[in-house]
């Protein structure tokens, strides 16, 4: 068996397009699931029963179905049946936001229900109001306390984009898988992807842990 | 000093009423919290609330501060009704009311002095500089101005419940509350926040104080009030109680605490535990 790595060498630019799209993906997604996810945690928390059902259904479909069936449902389901045809990248993004932002809404809401009655009444006494308390005491301290949750589903997140390929969306995964099919070079591309996703993964897996070690409360 | 010595404001109980309960109930479920409560407290008078485990003393504070709805009666602060039911009347209430809780109840995530000014930027609207110096002069006035950038985990019990005596302060309420202040402190920073709340009644201000700390209720309170079971069973001066009580339940009660008598007070300004 003979290895021909100038395969690799010649389609850099190709994957490094794709590595690139991988990181943008996990990154805009995350950055849209954080202010999503609060959003549904505040519906899912609020006193009008009809708001805080439809926030909970919500959230535990997107839980509980498996990210590619929604990807594909939202890429061949919605323009077939409910006339809505997006790009297959908002298609993507679409997905991964409700997807990720149903996760992280059940992280804040357990981070905000975490912090203790006390700190309430505390900043009642003072006089300030209940949205006052939450955006300066409740939130900040449940932030701090679910960092590591946080952390966790974006090293998750970030390995979960690979699953875009299907509906065409040209990240890493997508871009190797094609230039295998172009080059025959089996080894040698998986080789190379593995390599690519090891080397901008293991960083993001040692800040993690960091975060846990240095975030992990105790009360 | 000695208890003689101390300086102990007379005011007619009944002059000048700045909060008042009026045959207040509350029940938590069949558990009747409070029964019946009638008290008054007047302006500049330390009235110290006693009592039994459970008897319903911080159920009575919250009452005040509008944290608990009542199930009968009232209660009236500078005049008007409390209404915990409704958030503005809440609001205005707590805003002119300063509360001290047990476990301090600091904000962790901010330092110290953002803990003292957190109240003034959010609810009065003092810009960062102006708060700050409020802040400064709070924490002066506690023991603690070396302390402003530390934060609020680092300091030991006595000093986080008088930073939460600043915090307080800052708001310039018109009435302090405090549920047990000194429970939750090693016996040796009990002294440090007694003596900071002795300051304060000796400024004048009118302070609700819950206690277990019965040197401090007869030494500075004006008026103490027992309560057992949810309900008030004696109430007077503290030369009354502490000496001449007439309810049989609060002598057991005071003779449990240690409490015998007048023989049995130290002259030690800091009661010893
Ligand atoms: N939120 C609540 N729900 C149910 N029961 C409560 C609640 N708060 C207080 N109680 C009960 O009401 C009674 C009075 O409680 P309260 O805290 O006022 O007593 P206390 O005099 O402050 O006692 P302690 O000295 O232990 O602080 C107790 O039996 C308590 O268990
Ligand atoms: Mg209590």
């Amino acid at each position: 068996m003979t290895f021909d790595w100038s395969v690799i060498w010649t389609n850099l630019p190709r994957f490094a397009e794709g590595a690139w799209m991988t990181v943008w993906l996990a990154v805009v997604t995350m950055a849209l699931a954080i202010p999503g996810g609060l959003i549904l945690a505040f519906l899912r928390m609020s006193p009008f029963k009809v708001v805080s059902f439809a926030a909970a259904t919500f959230v535990e479909f997107f839980r509980a179905t498996p990210l590619i069936l929604q990807i594909y449902w939202a890429y061949y389901v919605l323009p077939a049946y409910f006339d809505m045809q997006f790009s297959q990248l908002t298609t993507a993004i679409l997905g991964l936001t409700c997807n990720i932002s149903s996760f992280n809404s059940e992280t804040f809401r357990a981070g905000i229900l975490s912090i203790r009655k006390g700190q309430w009444n505390a900043g009642k006494a003072i006089g300030m109001s209940d949205v006052q308390i939450m955006w300066h005491i409740v939130l900040p301290q449940a932030v701090m306390r679910v960092l590591p949750a946080l952390a966790t589903t974006w090293v998750s997140l970030f390995k979960d984009t690979s699953l875009v390929s299907i509906i065409s969306v040209s990240d890493l995964s997508y871009v190797s898988l094609k230039i295998r099919s172009e080059t025959y070079r089996i080894l040698e591309v998986l080789t190379a992807m593995a390599v690519i996703y090891w080397l901008m993964g293991y960083p993001q897996a040692k800040i993690v842990d960091w975060i846990h070690r240095h975030y992990k409360v105790v009360e | 000093m000695s208890a003689q010595e101390t300086p102990v404001k007379r005011i007619n109980h009944g002059e000048s009423p700045i909060l008042s309960f009026e045959n207040v109930s509350k029940r938590y479920g069949t558990l009747q919290a409070l029964d019946q409560v009638t008290l008054t407290v007047n302006r500049g008078e330390v009235v110290c609330l006693i009592g039994p485990s459970g008897s319903g003393k911080s159920t009575a504070l919250r009452c005040a501060n509008a944290l608990e709805t009542l199930d009968s009666g009232r209660v009236l602060f500078e005049g008007k009704e409390v209404r915990a039911d409704d958030n503005r009347n809440a609001r205005q209430v707590r805003r002119r009311m300063g509360m001290v809780f047990q476990n301090f109840e600091l904000f962790p995530h901010l330092t110290v002095l953002k803990n003292v000014t957190i109240g003034l930027t959010t609810v009065l609207k003092l810009d960062e500089a102006a708060a700050d110096k409020r802040a400064l002069t709070l924490l002066a006035k506690v023991g603690l101005s070396d302390k402003a950038s530390a934060h609020a985990a680092n300091l030991s019990g006595g000093q986080q419940q008088r930073v939460a005596i600043a915090r307080a302060l800052a708001m310039e309420p018109a009435l302090m509350l405090f549920d047990e202040p000194t429970s939750a402190l090693d016996p040796e920073t009990i002294g440090e926040v007694l003596s900071v709340m002795k300051a304060l009644a000796d400024e004048g201000m009118t302070m609700v104080v819950v206690t277990h700390e019965m040197d401090f209720a007869r030494r500075v309170g004006n008026w103490v009030v027992v309560f057992d079971k949810g309900r008030v069973i004696e109430q007077g001066p503290p030369r009354q109680i502490f000496e001449a009580a007439t309810v049989p339940r609060t002598r057991e009660f005071l003779n449990h605490l240690g409490w015998h008598g007048e023989s049995k007070i130290e002259p030690a300004r800091e009661p010893k535990q």
